[in-house]
């Protein structure tokens, strides 16, 4: 993404810059207790969460990791060694290739649909132009506090082939979600729908945080609408982009209701993404040890998409947003 | 004083949450009380298997047992009750989990020692159960007298749970649409080529497009599949009784006999799950296993149908097997309950396998054809159309709890065949490949060599 380079003056950049360039911060004043046992209440609390974070985070992924490296059903008690076997297994495995490049396609269209959809409404709606924004901003959310198995569904009752609303209203007839041409696009086009709302919220959150007097001062210099969409409101609300980004990224490599509801991974595999295929080996052939080797690399995989997404925004100078009083997100 | 408050409320809250988690353990003993009369006045039960409600259970005391089940509750229920009329300080209370819940929570709560002292069972799952399943404190001798198949469930000499029922698959036909065409009993077809001409007269088309199917089996793959090729003289596992055998000729004629169906325009790919279209009056015949029966009479009550016998190659012929079939269970007791739970568990057992009406009301809820010898005459048996359509019940073969693998592969194959468009050849090396991998940890032997007429494949 590029740094803007409309000409701005000084005094309008300032507003955009966390410090000008080689001051020092002075120390930060040591903030006094607001009241006895403060400290105390601290340590409780933090100690709950580094409690709960470890035992139901640490010590499974710890368990997971143990139980990749054998043949594992903790069902029927089976805990036998077999080094790396589940993973030179994985990696000769072709379904394991099929889902990682499902994976990958459901995760990059649904992330920048996700990213365009979002945008573009969230921009429709701070139009001054449009009218009863409270309403839209309530209906384009509503999908996304729906819960997802009652969506996925419903959904599954529209792309019914027979008389589902979609076939029925577009007069075609197409099995979407059994033909493997339209399989996965139709769980895309669902997912996208449930999901564009938090990319609306977000972008929104980080559009009326944009300085007025920057757009002001572009059209002044004679940009046009256009322009400053491109060349002020997407390189500010690059952090947003970002975090929307990551945390997108995250989730969809995770994916996994909408096929279970939906396609079940078919026909075929076509449909099969890693989290389905890790549900599959652990709870239909209850090879836990597998599914923890599948797993594992996921794991890997999402910490390196995560990890590449930082690296390609630290190129263009981008930060993801910190929450600090008295700063709007855009401009840090 | 308020970060007191705070730090009691975060502790409170805390020890909430945590009690929450906990299964409990406390003395309640529900509606259970005291019991002194040991002569009921009641006659003993049952044939060779017997049960004598003339003696107290748990020397009166109170107790209560959960009893572990996916479905069939109020049945259950209304079991249980009627065994806590007899033994009033008996309090068996039903615990219903989800069929998907059922096969992860069940096997690790009998790890533990606050598991169900009762549960039900289902023999895909054998092998997470069994280690913790209490053997029955019945002479097998006396059960085989009583139940069929038996034998197939002695474990080194004892038995944690028998076959109640035996169910297989057959053809489910919509009796309206059925004479609408002008089709008779007569008319049933006993031979696929049969069949095939009955499909072509129950479709109904309006241009290109199907309106009424006259055979749709989408989505019913891997109840038919390996059955099948029984008829065909093909077992599912080759003669050490622990590789599977998929690629084979029988299995690819099975998929093609089907493919042809479709291909004459009797039914179609598109024309969506064959169970619910059948329920919807859109499709004239599928083929189910016996359970359908009773989704049909719960989900759609208004709808007239009734069953035949899956048709076979040739009507001059009996076939090596008519098809595969499977057993319901009958209930698994906890090993690791105590031991006074296991004696009065043990005792609802003989309650439970000698009550004919119990017997008689599931085997007609799951379409099962019932292994218990008392009911092998009886009326509503005999009439109930789902057990109709059993063959020679010798004729039929149950290979044991196979691994899932080979139904999740076997739908694998099928749709890659109908709708990825990969060849039947190409399909079912594909689907050997993988049911291949997928077993290779697994312990299972195939039951296949106790058919009364098997025989090794060439």
């Amino acid at each position: 993404m590029n740094a803007p380079s409309l000409n701005t003056s000084p005094s309008r950049t300032a507003a955009l810059s966390p410090a000008p360039a080689g001051s020092t911060t002075p120390p930060r004043p040591r903030r006094r207790l607001a009241y006895p046992g403060e400290r105390a209440l601290r340590n409780v609390v933090v100690g709950v969460v580094v409690l709960f974070i470890v035992v139901l985070l640490l010590v499974p992924i710890g368990i997971a990791a143990v139980g990749s490296l054998h043949l594992w059903n903790p069902l029927n008690g089976t805990f036998d060694f077999t080094g790396l076997a589940n993973y030179r297994r994985l990696f000769s495995d072709q379904e394991f290739w099929t889902s990682s490049v499902n994976t990958l396609v459901f995760g990059s269209v649904a992330i920048v649909g996700r990213l365009v959809l979002g945008l573009a409404l969230a921009y429709a709606l701070y139009s001054k132009m449009t009218r009863c924004k409270t309403f839209f901003r309530a209906v384009f959310y509503m999908p996304t506090v729906t819960p997802l198995v009652a969506v996925a569904y419903v959904w599954q009752l529209m792309y019914n082939p027979r008389f589902g609303a979609i076939n029925t209203f577009f007069g075609l007839d197409i099995n979407w979600l059994l033909d493997s041409r339209y399989a996965m696009g139709a769980i895309l086009v669902m997912t996208i729908w449930k999901d564009f709302g938090y990319a609306v919220i977000l972008f929104l959150a980080g559009l009326y945080a944009v300085p007025d007097d920057v757009l002001e001062a572009a059209a002044v210099d004679g940009a046009n609408a256009w322009t400053r969409f491109r060349r002020i409101i997407v390189p500010l609300l690059a952090p947003m982009t970002l975090f929307i980004a990551v945390t997108s990224t995250i989730g969809y490599l995770q994916a996994f209701v909408q096929v279970l509801v939906l396609t079940d991974g078919g026909p075929g595999t076509s449909t099969r993404l890693i989290s389905f295929m890790i549900y599959d080996e652990a709870f239909v052939n209850y090879n836990f040890g597998y599914a923890s080797a599948i797993a594992f690399v996921l794991l890997l995989f999402t910490a390196i998409l995560t990890w590449l997404n930082f690296r390609v925004s630290a190129g263009s100078g981008v930060r993801p947003p910190r929450r600090r009083a008295g700063r709007s997100a855009v401009t840090r | 004083m308020r970060i007191h408050k705070a730090m009691v409320a975060t502790g409170a809250a805390m020890v909430l949450a945590l009690s929450a988690c906990s299964g409990g353990g406390g003395s309640d003993m529900g509606d259970a009380v005291a019991d002194d009369t040991a002569d009921k006045g009641l006659e003993v039960v049952g044939e060779a298997v017997t049960w004598d409600p003339n003696q107290l259970v748990n020397e009166g005391e109170p107790i209560v047992l959960e009893w572990w089940l996916w479905g069939f509750d109020a049945e259950s229920q209304a079991i249980a009750d009627a065994y806590q009329e007899i033994h009033p300080n008996v309090d068996i209370q039903v615990v219903v989990q989800p069929w998907e819940d059922f096969w992860t929570k069940l096997p690790l709560e009998l790890q533990g020692e606050n598991g169900p002292a009762i549960f039900n069972v289902h023999n895909s799952q054998h092998d997470n159960l069994i280690a913790n399943m209490a053997p029955y404190d019945i002479e097998i001798d006396d059960l085989r007298a009583d139940y069929a198949n038996v034998d197939a469930h002695v474990i080194d000499g004892e038995v944690h749970y028998i076959d109640f029922g035996l169910m297989t698959g057959s053809i489910f036909y919509n009796t309206d649409m059925w004479a609408a065409a002008g089709l008779t009993d007569a008319d049933i077809p006993v031979t696929w080529d049969e069949f095939r001409d009955v499909a072509a007269q129950l479709t109904v088309a309006e241009g290109d497009s199907i309106t009424q199917a006259g055979f749709n089996f989408n989505g019913q793959f891997n109840a038919f599949q390996s059955g099948l090729a029984y008829q065909l003289g093909q077992n599912m596992f080759e003669a050490d009784l622990t590789t599977p055998d998929v690629d084979n000729e029988a299995n690819l004629e099975v998929i093609q006999r089907f493919l042809d169906i479709y291909a004459d325009g009797s039914g179609s790919k598109d024309f969506g799950v064959a169970t619910d279209t059948f329920g919807q009056g859109q499709t004239a015949m599928i083929y189910s296993w016996g359970h359908f029966g009773g989704t049909l009479a719960a989900d759609f009550p208004d709808l007239a149908w009734s069953t035949f016998q899956t048709p076979v190659p040739d009507a001059s012929e009996t076939p090596y097997a008519y098809d595969r079939t499977n057993g319901e269970s009958t209930i698994g007791i906890n090993k690791n309950a105590s031991a006074e739970q296991q004696a009065v568990a043990q005792d609802f057992l003989r309650y439970y396998l000698t009550n004919t009406d119990l017997m008689k009301e599931m085997c007609l809820a799951l379409g099962v054809l019932p292994t218990y010898g008392p009911l092998a005459e009886d009326p509503e048996i005999v009439a109930s159309p789902v057990l109709q359509s059993f063959g020679d019940v010798e004729s039929y073969i149950w290979p044991g709890p196979f691994p899932a693998a080979f139904e999740t592969n076997t739908t694998t194959m099928w749709e890659d065949i109908l709708y990825n468009g990969v060849a039947p050849e190409a399909a079912l090396e594909n689907a050997q490949a993988t049911i291949s991998t997928d077993v290779e940890s697994s312990s299972f032997v195939s039951l296949e060599s106790l058919y009364p007429g098997y025989q090794v494949q060439d």
